[in-house]
């Protein structure tokens, strides 16, 4: 196959499958402007120490999330995880008119195409199509650092428009993307190019094994691990290698994150088992049989959400962490007052970009939603002939969707929020003598004086155990499940036009 | 009091018309048969008597009711009691199972799980088709699947059963076979069937013949219309 | 020679291929293998053994006299067992014959008529295979119908099928044939 039969083939397709690369492109785009600005961050050179700047602030920056070298590594990471549920929305939106591909696909196997090369095809579709988007994010990005560099008045920077990520790292991000959007697309056709007669008929299939809940203890222990570790080589008087602690870390959150979503395949399928043994109406029947029949949908639909609220549950984790320990500080008379308002206003930027991630995932999910019901709609345009209410089919609708998402949604915030407890212990400090001077600051500040003003106190022990930020669990759970509730709304819209006569048409 | 009538209807979809006025008498307990060449408006006729489409202009009526100036949930629901319906493939769900499907209407109308499941599987038994009760389609043949559609559709016993090309997805022996036990249970139960065919040995199975040609019944004695060689599609 | 003779020489031929036998005899077990077809009237009879004795495929096999007229038995030849064998051998040239009738009428309507008359028939005819179309069906949905009922309506519903195809393309093309035929 030539290369551009390859790209005639890959390009010959319906208004779903323009619309598809165009979505393609476009989480492309996002995802390349997210990777590259935390490159950027990462590229900012921390200053070596001197008598002015003794912690080596990045002073030319306006932004203290950007002066801190400290902060730097958890914004780029922030900005990452801002990846995650826009690459969410790019792989619901490799589904988009998945049916009519599968077709067209099907039907070059007929016409005597390999596997291998339908395969190919898609793959190459897909590619292209993020390959587009990566090259439009970069442009975004070298427009948008040029037209952002507004120095102040005093010289200082509100964005790090004065560096370059590494060129070979923006070109990883730029050709891996798509590279990597064409891998998963040729993993997800698998099932198509098996058979040339396309995916028409649906067999029974086999409950799914429980094994998610054992990632999720994976994770958990591995960040419960992270301050054993440390203490242990601390007792030693040694430093643990420096890939160790962070490797901890992100192998338990990938852990606990696939055990989550993949849990939602089992989730599925148990919710909808009970509700087939405990469903009264008809509607809980449908919904219950769609559930065991394909509990996977459950975890491919809110995968995206379900990443986003784990990272916020652990944000309101890392937050009730800060209340505690400044709480503590109040009490012990330690710490800075200052940092503590800056701490709490860099956990509302992580809110922020939580909040950004669950609007972006919503968008994935209502693709989903109308891309199930458009599949369906030949069978439901029956249901509604024979005089099935449009109400009925809503209803188990909204059971599908509901019935797996409410313990996701739970699991999901537990879980993160479990995560940061196991790293963070509840501050605890006192327990140690104090020198105190009260009486003033001319007499304290002198020497010679001071001693005679000062006694020792005896601070005690206190131990401020953080509060369970349920009010703030809460907030994340309504978003999630509001989430829900507006893409499903929003796919029964679609629902009367895919159950109009005309459907019944079409053979 | 007339069972089933349309008088002048007329349907066009967008700016195509698909019938230009018809009218027509459906006796209770007859069967017939709506003929015509591809385009000629049959499935439409068949949707609106059923009350799935409402006509443009003119009447529907059933026992002398108006169904075209009913709501979409008052015709809803006498699709569901008083008719049944057949179409030519795809009317099952795929994720319920056959005697689920088959359930699924006697559900909708209130009945408990165990009865609706009874009911059912008796159906299915009479249709000969018990076998297959707890596969879901996908694991049936087109002729199970076709029976199993048949069950769902006679399990509320309807007054009328509107079947659209009932046999299209299916071989000469089992489509025969199929509409044998339509007309069958059709004549034990007393049920009226208005069936929707182009083929003249498909239309032989009923009482009476309508013909239609260009969207309005065919009086000339022309219409009796064959199909192409070769048979169905 | 039309085909019907052919095969009544070839039955003949084939009966007598068991043993010699006499006129009667050759009625009798016509009328019962073949129990749907036309009857053999005697005379039928009595010229086809003629025609084959002159040809040479059969010869006088003796005479028995049993308290009635002469009866002369007739044995196959060589000749006539080589003849049996060929047109067993074959293939019939797949030729309507129900619809011959029905397609010279509908040949000659044309020529001597005007188009409607011809339509006006093609129309009948039509309507009267409907009507027995109908009924043989009912015979197979009737809930006694028993397996011989069904498959012999089954041969004769497939056979007025073919017809009804037929009657409804020319129908359509009576129009243009027409033209063509008067021209």
């Amino acid at each position: 196959m030539t290369p551009g039969t390859l790209f005639r083939l890959a390009r010959a397709g319906t208004r779903a499958d323009t619309a598809r690369v165009a979505l393609t492109a476009l989480s492309a785009a996002l995802a390349t402007l997210a990777g590259l600005a935390a490159l950027t961050v990462l590229a900012i050179p921390t200053p070596p120490a001197t008598d002015g700047n003794s912690v080596r602030w990045s002073l030319q920056y306006t932004n203290g999330l950007l002066r801190e070298p400290g902060l730097r590594g958890g914004l780029a990471f922030a900005l990452v995880l801002l990846v995650v549920p826009v690459l969410g929305l790019a792989g619901q939106c490799a589904r988009l008119g998945a049916p009519a591909r599968d077709r067209r696909l099907a039907a070059l196997r007929l016409a005597g195409a390999t596997p291998h090369q339908v395969t190919r095809i898609a793959a190459a579709e897909t590619g292209l199509a993020s390959l587009l988007g990566t090259v439009g994010g970069l442009a975004v990005f070298l427009a948008g650092r040029r037209l952002l560099h507004r120095p102040g008045p005093d010289g200082r920077l509100p964005l790090p428009t004065d560096v370059h990520p590494a060129p070979p790292a923006v070109l990883a991000v730029a050709l891996g993307l798509p590279l990597l959007a064409a891998v998963v697309t040729a993993v997800l056709l698998r099932r198509v190019t098996t058979t040339p007669f396309g995916m028409v008929r649906r067999a029974r299939t086999r409950a799914p094994w429980p094994w998610p809940g054992l990632l999720i203890l994976v994770g958990l222990a591995l960040f419960a691990a992270f301050r054993p570790v440390g203490l242990w080589y601390e007792r030693r008087h040694a430093e643990p290698p420096p890939w160790l602690l962070p490797t901890l870390l992100i192998l338990g959150a990938l852990a606990a994150m696939v055990g989550v979503i993949a849990g939602t395949g089992w989730l599925s399928h148990a919710a909808g088992r009970l509700l087939h043994r405990y469903g009264r109406r008809p509607a809980a029947l449908l919904a219950a049989r769609r559930l065991t029949t394909d509990p996977w949908a459950g975890s491919r639909t809110f995968a995206a959400l379900l990443a986003a609220l784990i990272f916020g549950a652990g944000a309101a984790g890392i937050r009730a962490d800060f209340l505690a320990t400044i709480e503590l500080n109040h009490r012990t008379g330690a710490g800075m007052a200052g940092s503590d308002s800056f701490y709490l206003g860099a956990m509302d930027l992580v809110d922020l970009a939580v909040a950004v991630s669950v609007a972006i995932a919503g968008g994935g999910l209502l693709v989903a939603v109308v891309e199930g019901i458009v599949t369906r709609r030949r069978a439901y345009a029956a249901l509604v002939a024979t005089g099935v209410p449009r109400a009925t089919i809503g209803r188990s609708l909204l059971w599908q969707s509901l019935a797996p998402a409410v313990p996701a949604i739970g699991l999901a915030l537990a879980v993160g929020y479990l995560l940061v407890r196991g790293v963070f212990p509840a501050p605890a400090g006192g327990g140690y003598p104090q020198e105190v001077c009260d009486a003033g600051e001319r007499l304290c500040g002198d020497p010679a004086t001071r001693a005679r003003y000062t006694r020792t106190e005896w601070v005690p022990e206190v131990t401020v155990p953080p509060h369970v930020p349920w009010e703030q669990l809460a907030w994340f759970a309504a978003a999630g499940l509001a989430a829900v509730l507006l893409t499903v709304g929003v796919g029964l819209l679609f629902l009367r036009a895919s159950t109009t006569v005309e459907e019944l048409r079409t053979t | 009091m007339s069972f089933l009538q349309a008088r002048g209807v007329v349907r066009a979809y967008g700016r195509t018309p698909a019938l230009r006025g018809v009218t027509l008498d459906v006796a209770e307990g007859e069967i017939l048969a709506v003929t015509g060449p591809s385009g000629c408006g049959k499935s439409t006729l068949l949707h609106c008597l059923a009350g799935i489409l409402r006509p443009d202009a003119g009447q529907v009526t059933w026992r002398g009711e108006r169904i075209d100036e009913w709501s979409e949930s008052a015709r809803s629901r006498l699709r569901r009691t008083e008719f049944g319906v057949l179409f030519q493939f795809g009317q099952l769900v795929a994720e319920l199972t056959a005697a689920e499907n088959v359930a699924l209407p006697l559900l909708l109308a209130g009945t408990g799980r165990r009865e609706a499941r009874t009911a059912a599987l008796t159906w299915l038994e009479r249709l000969g088709v018990a076998e297959v009760a707890d596969a879901p389609p996908g694991e049936m043949s087109g002729g199970q699947q076709q029976r199993c559609a048949l069950a769902r559709a006679l399990v509320t016993e309807p007054r009328v059963l509107f079947a659209d090309e009932p046999t299209g997805a299916l071989d000469t022996l089992t489509g025969e076979q199929v509409l044998t036990q339509l007309v069958r249970l059709a004549r034990e139960q007393r049920t009226t069937v208005v069936l929707v065919t182009h083929e003249p040995r498909i239309a032989a199975y009923a009482d009476r013949e309508v013909t239609l040609r260009d969207g309005t019944v065919d009086r000339s004695g022309l219409g009796l219309d064959a199909p192409l060689p070769g048979g169905h599609r | 020679m039309n085909s019907d003779a052919v095969s009544t020489q070839h039955v003949l031929l084939g009966l007598l291929a068991r043993g010699p036998r006499h006129g009667y005899e050759l009625k009798r077990a016509h009328d019962e293998r073949l129990p749907r077809a036309r009857p053999l009237a005697f005379g039928q009879v009595y010229a086809t053994l003629a025609r084959l004795e002159r040809d040479g495929l059969v010869v006088p096999a003796g005479q028995a006299r049993e308290g009635g007229p002469d009866r002369t038995s007739y044995a196959l030849t060589g000749e006539g067992r080589a003849a049996l064998d060929r047109w067993l051998a074959t293939v019939e040239p797949p030729m309507p014959y129900v619809a011959s009738t029905l397609f010279a009428k509908v040949v000659v309507a044309l020529m001597v008529a005007d188009v409607e008359r011809a339509r006006g028939y093609l129309i009948a005819q039509r309507r009267a295979h409907t009507e027995r179309l109908r009924e043989l069906t009912a015979v197979k949905t009737a809930p006694a119908a028993g397996l011989d009922d069904v498959i012999a309506a089954d041969f004769a519903i497939a056979h007025l099928d073919a017809d009804l195809r037929w009657l409804h393309t020319t129908l359509e093309r009576v129009a243009d044939w027409h033209r063509e035929v008067h021209s």
